[in-house]
């Protein structure tokens, strides 16, 4: 893809409690929402994420096989507890990706709550790549700067200065 | 819950001292001496101490970068609490970074001896060790050169001489990208600050520890190409110039 | 040969002393001053009376043994110095044992202050270290006590509950310096 940084619109991260810390656009002129907009954005993004998570359908263990010696009498009432989410050895993840034929919007949640939406055009390859980048410049110049506050709006000169040489190094 | 299991285990460590050292009464007044003083003594239970280890052991062993940054990056947010300004900060760091310098001296002398002799046998005396720094140039290229490697892994990238005829007692080692910025940004309130006055600190202990009185400073000079350049002001007292200039006439390297 | 061995902060505060005698030529390692009543601060008082030439030796050399830098003839005491790169000086007394061959205590200490000519070369026969405390084998010898204390003394410096100045109390340290004592004087 030689158009690769052209695609990346834009980043926005999303602390854990749904409030914009960082924002920023990687191509000049892009028309702009105003702060206020991104911080519903924000919001309204963080929310959506939410229950995207608690609306993944849970499957009834249904008791299968391995246990035809014991489970004589009770086959057919599964107890209430025993659901599942569907392929339980993935945990639940929630929103990962819209796509519009315009733009693909693509969510990146770390272990600790904290997500990344990249706003990128739909035929841009390796976005997971470019995220995975982001969340290491992150890791590296916001969380190791001890000027920098958890939860807090990102300021940070480094990463700023790292994190648009990483993506213009890239074309 | 915790303290009957650890008294039991320091017990039994100062039992197993005072029992060997009981058994030979009156054996010599230094250990007579020795045995008074070490029940406050924990000995690890491989009874190896700090004596025990080569101080060449960990020479090229390599460090994490990251446990670095964070353990810098909680120095740094330690020396913040209570302070009045940048000034303050600052200051603070430096003294953390000042006996480390002191420490780093001893080190870095005794590293560079015990290479130059360590392919021959401890016992020869073909091992000249490296001289004391007696002279400014000397000791900056010290610090320039060995010290910068030991601590770093590189060389300081310049060292200069002010130009002004009014200053002479000022030098300038200049760092392009010092390590401890690595992944610090101050904030936009702050930028005067600079968070290598830790390492202007190391330079001003070993400095001192040479018996050059020095007062060391950190600052921003940043360029295009480097972004967090750091230039460390060498300011040398007045009686360290006076000496300067008698070694000086009486020809002294 | 008795030893008197002591480490001095920059600022001339003893941070560790230690009293020993030879164990070369069937030595015991028993410290015999001359004047055992008033070694105890005579010989401290010998060792800081020798900082003057040492800190005017520190400026013109930059080497870390100084070798042997003064002498003291009326205890027949001769003082060694080593500075390690920070500053804290190592400071050896030595004084050649008492002779009972020799004429008389008051001419025998005359003549030791000519760097022991007459008393001391008698018995350098019998082991060179312990006699001549100026002999190239006795500056030699000190050189390798000082290089394992100066090792020691690193350590010391590095453990991060030391801090430049104090006082060494660890009785590791002080068997350390014992046994350097017991190897190489």
């Amino acid at each position: 893809m030689p158009d690769n940084n052209r695609g990346v619109f834009s980043l926005i991260i999303i602390n854990k409690a749904g409030g914009l810390i960082y924002q920023r656009e990687f191509q000049s002129g892009l028309r702009q929402l105003s702060t206020n907009d991104y911080l519903v954005l924000a919001g309204t993004f963080h929310g959506v994420h939410a229950i995207t998570r608690s609306i993944t359908p849970k499957i009834p263990i249904s008791q299968p096989a391995p246990s035809p010696a014991t489970s004589s009498p009770s086959t057919t009432a599964p107890a209430p507890s025993s659901y599942s989410y569907p392929n339980p050895g993935v945990p639940v993840s929630g929103l990962d990706y819209l796509e519009t034929d315009k733009f693909r919007l693509t969510c990146f949640q770390t272990l600790t709550g904290t997500k990344f939406l990249l706003f990128t055009d739909p035929l841009t390859g390796n976005v997971d790549t470019i995220i995975q980048k982001i969340y290491e410049l992150y890791a590296d110049f916001v969380m190791k700067n001890p000027f920098y506050q958890i939860e807090m709006p990102v300021r940070c000169e480094a990463f700023d200065r790292h994190l648009g040489a990483w993506l213009r190094g890239r074309t | 819950m915790a303290g009957p299991p650890r008294h039991a285990t320091m017990q039994s460590i100062s039992n197993g001292s005072t029992l060997q050292s009981g058994d030979r009464p009156q054996a010599q007044p230094s250990q007579q001496q020795l045995s008074q003083q070490s029940p406050g003594l924990r000995v690890p239970s491989n009874r190896k101490t700090i004596y025990d280890r080569h101080l060449n052991r960990s020479r090229n062993t390599e460090l994490s970068r990251a446990s670095f940054a964070f353990l810098f990056g909680e120095m740094v947010t330690y020396a913040q609490r209570r302070v009045t300004g940048i000034q303050d900060l600052e200051k603070r760091l430096n003294e953390q970074g000042y006996p480390l310098g002191l420490r780093l001296l001893d080190l870095l002398f005794y590293r560079s001896t015990s290479t130059s002799s360590s392919a021959l046998s401890s016992s020869s005396t073909s091992s000249s060790p490296p001289n004391r720094p007696l002279r400014i140039i000397t000791l900056l290229h010290l610090i320039h050169g060995p010290l910068w490697r030991l601590l770093f892994g590189r060389a300081a990238d310049a060292l200069e001489h002010s130009v002004s005829p009014d200053t002479p007692n000022e030098y300038m080692i200049t760092d392009n990208d010092p390590m401890v910025n690595t992944y610090i940004s101050a904030p936009r309130d702050m930028s005067m600050l600079n968070c290598a006055a830790y390492v202007a600190g190391i330079i001003e202990g070993v400095c001192d520890g040479c018996g050059f009185e020095t007062k060391v400073s950190a600052h921003n000079q940043p360029t295009e190409l480097w972004p967090s350049r750091t230039v460390f002001l060498v300011r040398f007292g007045d009686s360290v110039m006076e000496r300067e200039k008698v070694l000086e006439r009486a020809g002294i390297k | 040969m008795s030893y008197y061995f002591t480490i001095l902060s920059p600022t001339d505060t003893p941070l560790f002393n230690i009293a020993f005698g030879t164990s070369k030529g069937g030595g015991d390692g028993i410290a015999r001053f001359r004047f055992p009543e008033t070694a105890q601060y005579m010989n401290q008082f010998i060792i800081h009376s020798s900082l003057d030439i040492l800190e005017e030796a520190q400026w013109t050399n930059g080497g870390m043994y100084l070798k042997h830098i003064d002498t003291y003839p009326p205890a027949a005491a001769y003082i060694t110095a080593f500075l390690t790169p920070s500053g804290a000086r190592f400071l050896l007394l030595h004084q050649p044992p008492n002779l009972p061959s020799s004429t008389g205590t008051g001419s025998g200490l005359g003549s030791s202050s000519l760097l022991g000519t007459a008393g001391s070369t008698t018995r350098a026969s019998s082991s060179s270290i312990a006699a001549n405390p100026t002999s190239p084998q006795t500056e030699e010898a000190v050189r390798q006590f000082m290089n394992e204390v100066y090792e020691n003394y690193v350590k010391t410096a590095m453990s991060p509950f030391y801090k430049q100045g104090m006082e060494i109390k660890s009785p590791v340290f002080r068997t350390r310096v014992t046994a350097a004592g017991r190897k190489w004087l």
